[in-house]
């Protein structure tokens, strides 16, 4: 750690402090607490409580509260669009959060090189991210179309064998959406890796090119290491991305060919709200929220809860 | 804070009462019309409404799930509008039996409605003897658009059936052009399937399969027919079909690039703002045996109020919608037909006027999908459809399989 | 931003290495702007051309009617004043929600990282979750909580909106951040006698500029582009633009118009990109003086 010196030197260890006068005044803390606490025990755990129950319930349009045990979940295993949907948001998952991670961090080295223009660059790379995907989805369906965008625009130059179409394959569609997801979020990563780059010691570049390690090695073996806050926080944001994804199938494809890019939120949303089905919705963000506390709750343990006060 | 509110509430109330006589019968109306001419549609109903003494406030949100959804919320919050719209069918059933929605069964013998609209339109609308909405338009949904010149250039006749429309397609194809023009997207998809099914298997057998959940129905010949020719309809799109808009595929015929679309009949505004006019660039047709059209359409539900002054405007707000003239001036615009098949539909584009003719004999009127099955049944097809529709290699035995587990096991 | 932090490696005479670092930056740029350009080109396009279907080339009838449309006149529903109508609506919404987001985010920050309260943690690792679930499950029941309290439907609604789902985000990045300061600073101002509040505003909050900026520019982001929460819970009076701006974009069963649906997007993006444009050097500093860790 002690080679890292981001601005306001983390480089101090942060060991738990044993301090009896802090431990005796925690009242004004406990009480600036308390409207958070409000809201996570009213809103987060009420809601969380409340989309089970109606999971447990025969609900369409409206919320009723009686009681049709796990007939909605065993609906849910048997439908092939959710199941589809759960392969997806695999793919989809796997493939955006190591594509961001990795296109976002050569961005992020490749601006670090004193380039000219940084600011011009770093805003192309961020501009997706400020944008609705409602249309900029519609310029990457007609790009992806194969009778519109890139295939026609390769035959028309003379390669008549030229094929791209896997928008509207049902095996690769998936793969646009990935493609697309990665335009959106990859200048975010960008612009996190870039901040901890940008507080990599300057002294360790110096001692790396006494030692006449070439660039790319220092990048990969030294650099990378140190810049793992940075990867777990960007990873974190990316993650809530991918359980959320929504916009982006709903703007490209619909869920479609067939039910090749269905997603569990679309499954989610669309039983909620166009289908009036609010049981079957509920029972998938049930599953859904139990998939991610059993994906994530041990890390967040380990990390956040145990170690009481000062975290590691 | 509930003190105070009510005390804001409560002096709102009073700001109200006194400047009623400026904004005579505000009514806040909700709707999900949007686009340039879905909204100067809107404009003949808000101007009546004004010219009738109200004042209309437009609450637009586009996306017909998206404007529900807002409007249930605010009517379960306990702040809704006076007026919002929904598809003319099962979409508002639960408002009905949860006591949400004011009957406007009064307005309705008044008018003899029972009399003047189509049966199905009334049945989807009368929910234990009384009226729970105010129907305003038929939208039919199983039209084929063409473009009449690439039919004149191919040397072939609109086809009247569906093994025609294949041979015909194949005909077209060899000119080069695109057959059909398809949105490919879920329910565009679904849409097709309905028409074949439709125009193919019958009234009867529609009837069954959406409204009764027949598994027989699913199981039988004619279903699998129409099936068969449902998928032979795949060869006549093109390839850049899937995950498009309608819009799009609509301007492929506008474009001359391809020959016929299906759609229904709001698909005309697409047309008419490229210039192009009904008769003229483009025909429009109903394929099938019999000339069944499926239809559909809008309908405005008047949330219960005790507001002296709400309900006042729900009344008047009932009268100005159904009027003869506002219903004509508002079809024309929206692209659908009056509700009311009393009106003179003579100065309406030509297939307006061919919709009125249709309907005209009760048998040619078949409910559509959203007036039989709930949303979720009609969702659990969409989703068999599509997976057929997009995987050719699947059989329609195995199609049929998926229909009838979507029959068990949807709500 | 080209001066703004001196780094390990200097730069070079043009050399073999340089034009590489510049061809994939290049090469990446255009990757990026290439649905921009087919937004942009087709925004300058009138409807009879886009229908040929030609999404790369140059317009050729140049006009930038669509985005006076977009801007003023294209219809929403009844009335046809473009997305311009929300825009007053967003800000009013958007400036007391980051404001008090952000300063829920740091004093849960502050009050987690540095004072020991019990159970404190529990409250946030759920909040860590809450952060996973679609916000639409959650619309429901809020609505009805709202209402029996009396705010549903106002902009003091929406605000409390934001602020609720912002906190996840929020306490994250400060609590981070807290984290990551000199513990001696915190400890000598203990022995000097400061309370919770006096340590907060003293000693805390002047150094904590740098995420503040950061947490601003997610914010800005998030709940200006917002509009299912606008839409819900803000009430009639209160649209954000992003309502009009659905209702241009979004059209079941209308007719499109794809050249004012575009510049209308682009439009709507301008406060976000300027927000961008111009905090963009701190917005780098502040991200690593985060030291935003896992």
């Amino acid at each position: 750690m002690a080679i890292v010196s981001i601005p306001t030197a983390v480089a101090t260890s942060e060991r738990p402090v044993k301090n009896r006068r802090i431990n005796r005044t925690r009242l004004p803390a406990a009480l600036a607490l308390l409207p958070t606490a409000l809201i996570v025990l009213v809103v987060y755990i009420g809601c969380m409580l409340w989309t089970v129950r109606l999971s447990f319930t025969s609900s369409t349009l409206l919320p009723k509260l009686d009681w049709v045990g796990f007939a909605q979940y065993s609906r849910l295993f048997m439908n092939d669009r959710f199941l589809v949907s759960a392969e997806n948001i695999l793919i989809f998952g796997v493939l955006f959060i190591s594509g961001c991670l990795i296109l976002g961090f050569m961005l992020a080295v490749f601006i670090d090189q004193n380039v000219r223009a940084e600011g011009v660059f770093r805003t192309i790379f961020l501009y997706p991210y400020a944008m609705s995907f409602v249309v900029t989805g519609v310029a990457w369906q007609w790009f992806l179309n194969p009778g519109l965008g890139l295939q026609k625009l390769v035959r028309d130059m003379g390669f008549e064998n030229f094929t791209f179409d896997w928008l509207v394959n049902q095996q690769m569609a998936i793969y646009t959406i990935v493609i697309a997801g990665l335009w959106h979020g990859a200048g975010l990563t960008m612009a996190i890796l870039l901040a901890g780059l940008r507080g990599v010691d300057s002294e360790l570049w110096k001692a790396a090119r006494i030692d006449g390690i070439p660039t790319w090695r220092v990048y990969l073996s030294i650099v990378l290491p140190l810049l793992r806050p940075m990867v777990v926080t960007a990873t974190v944001l990316l993650a809530t991305g991918v359980v959320k994804l929504y916009d982006l199938v709903v703007a490209m494809t619909l869920g479609g060919p067939g039910i090749a890019t269905e997603v569990p939120a679309k499954f989610v949303m669309d039983h909620l709200f166009e289908r009036n089905n609010i049981a079957l919705g509920t029972a998938a963000a049930t599953v859904m929220l139990i998939t991610v506390v059993a994906i994530l709750a041990p890390w967040i343990y380990a990390k956040y809860v145990r170690p009481q006060g000062r975290p590691a | 804070m509930r003190l105070k509110t009510r005390v804001s509430a409560y002096t709102l109330a009073i700001a109200m009462i006194s400047s009623s006589g400026a904004f005579a019968q505000k009514a806040e109306v909700l709707h999900w019309w949007t686009s340039a001419g879905e909204s100067a549609s809107v404009k003949v109903f808000a101007d009546q409404y004004t010219k009738a003494g109200g004042t209309w406030v437009d609450n637009a949100i586009a996306g017909g799930a998206n404007a529900r959804a807002a409007g249930i919320n605010r009517i379960v919050g306990g702040n809704p509008p006076a007026m919002m719209q929904f598809n003319t069918g099962k979409q508002f059933d639960e408002l009905v039996s949860n006591d949400l929605v004011r009957d406007v069964e009064s307005k309705a013998k008044a008018g003899k409605w029972r009399e003047i609209m189509p049966k199905p339109i009334v049945d989807a609308t009368v929910r234990d003897g009384k009226f729970y909405a105010v129907p305003i338009n038929i939208h039919g949904q199983n039209w084929m658009f063409y473009n009449i010149k690439l039919f004149k250039d191919a040397g072939v006749e609109p086809p009247k059936t569906f093994p025609e429309l294949i041979a015909a397609g194949e005909k077209l194809k060899a000119t080069g052009v695109i057959p059909l023009a398809l949105g490919g997207q879920p329910n565009w998809e679904h849409n097709l399937f309905r028409a074949v099914l439709v125009g193919n298997g019958g009234a009867d057998l529609f009837r069954k399969v959406y409204g009764a959940r027949d598994q027989k129905a699913a199981k039988s010949p004619e279903f699998k027919e129409a099936t068969e020719l449902f998928g032979k309809m795949r060869a006549l799109v093109d390839p850049g079909s899937p995950g498009r808009n309608w819009n799009d595929a609509a301007a492929l015929v506008i474009t001359n690039k391809a020959a016929m679309h299906f759609n229904g009949d709001w698909a005309k505004g697409e047309f008419t703002a490229a210039g192009q006019a009904a008769g003229k660039e483009y025909g429009c047709t109903i394929v099938g045996k019999e000339p069944r059209l499926v239809i559909g359409g809008d309908v405005f539900v008047f949330p219960v109020t005790k507001d002296k002054d709400q309900l006042a405007a729900q009344d008047k707000l009932a009268d100005v919608l159904l009027d003869p003239t506002t219903q004509l001036e508002f079809n024309k615009k929206k692209g659908s037909i009056p509700v009311r098949l009393d009106v003179d539909v003579s100065s309406m584009d030509v297939c307006a006027q061919k919709s009125a003719a249709v309907l005209k004999d009760p048998a040619n009127q078949v409910e559509a999908m959203e007036l039989l099955s709930t949303p979720n049944f009609s969702g659990a097809m969409q989703d068999a459809v599509t997976q057929f529709w997009n995987n050719p290699s699947m059989s329609a035995d195995a199609f049929v399989e998926k229909v009838v587990s979507a029959m068990q096991s949807a709500s | 931003m080209s001066t703004a932090i001196p780094q390990g490696r200097r730069p070079r005479h043009l050399t073999i290495g340089r034009i590489g670092v510049y061809a994939f930056l290049i090469t990446a740029a255009l990757f990026f702007m290439l649905p921009l350009w087919i937004m942009l080109v087709t925004s300058l396009k009138p409807m009879d051309e886009i229908r040929l279907g030609n999404i790369l080339a140059l317009p050729v009838n140049l006009t930038f009617e669509a985005w006076t449309k977009a801007w003023s006149s294209a219809c929403t529903g009844l009335e046809c004043n473009g997305i311009s109508v929300g825009f007053w609506n967003s800000v009013r919404i958007l400036i007391p929600s980051v404001i008090l987001s952000i300063t829920a985010g740091a004093i849960n920050g502050y009050a987690l990282s540095l004072w020991r309260v019990r159970g404190a943690n529990v409250i946030f690792g759920i909040l860590l979750l809450g952060a996973f679930i679609p916000y639409q499950v959650f619309l429901y029941p809020l609505v009805r909580i709202f209402s029996t309290t009396g705010i549903y439907n106002s902009l003091l609604c929406i605000i409390i909106v934001h602020v609720i789902f912002g906190l996840p985000t929020m306490t994250l990045l400060f609590r981070n951040y807290y984290a990551g300061l000199p513990i001696e600073l915190f400890k000598a101002a203990r022995i000097d006698g400061g309370g919770f509040w006096t340590i907060f505003f003293r000693v805390m909050l002047p150094m904590s500029t740098p995420i503040i900026v950061v947490a601003a520019i997610l914010q800005v982001t998030g709940i200006w582009n917002d509009f299912i929460f606008g839409l819900t819970f803000a009430g009639r009076e209160n649209l954000p633009m992003t309502v009009q701006l659905n209702n241009i974009v979004h059209s079941t069963q209308g007719e499109r118009a794809y050249n004012v649906d575009m510049a209308a997007t682009m439009l709507a993006a301008l406060v976000p990109l300027v927000v961008y444009f111009v905090s963009g050097r701190w917005f780098v500093r502040g991200i690593a003086a985060g030291a935003v860790k896992g």
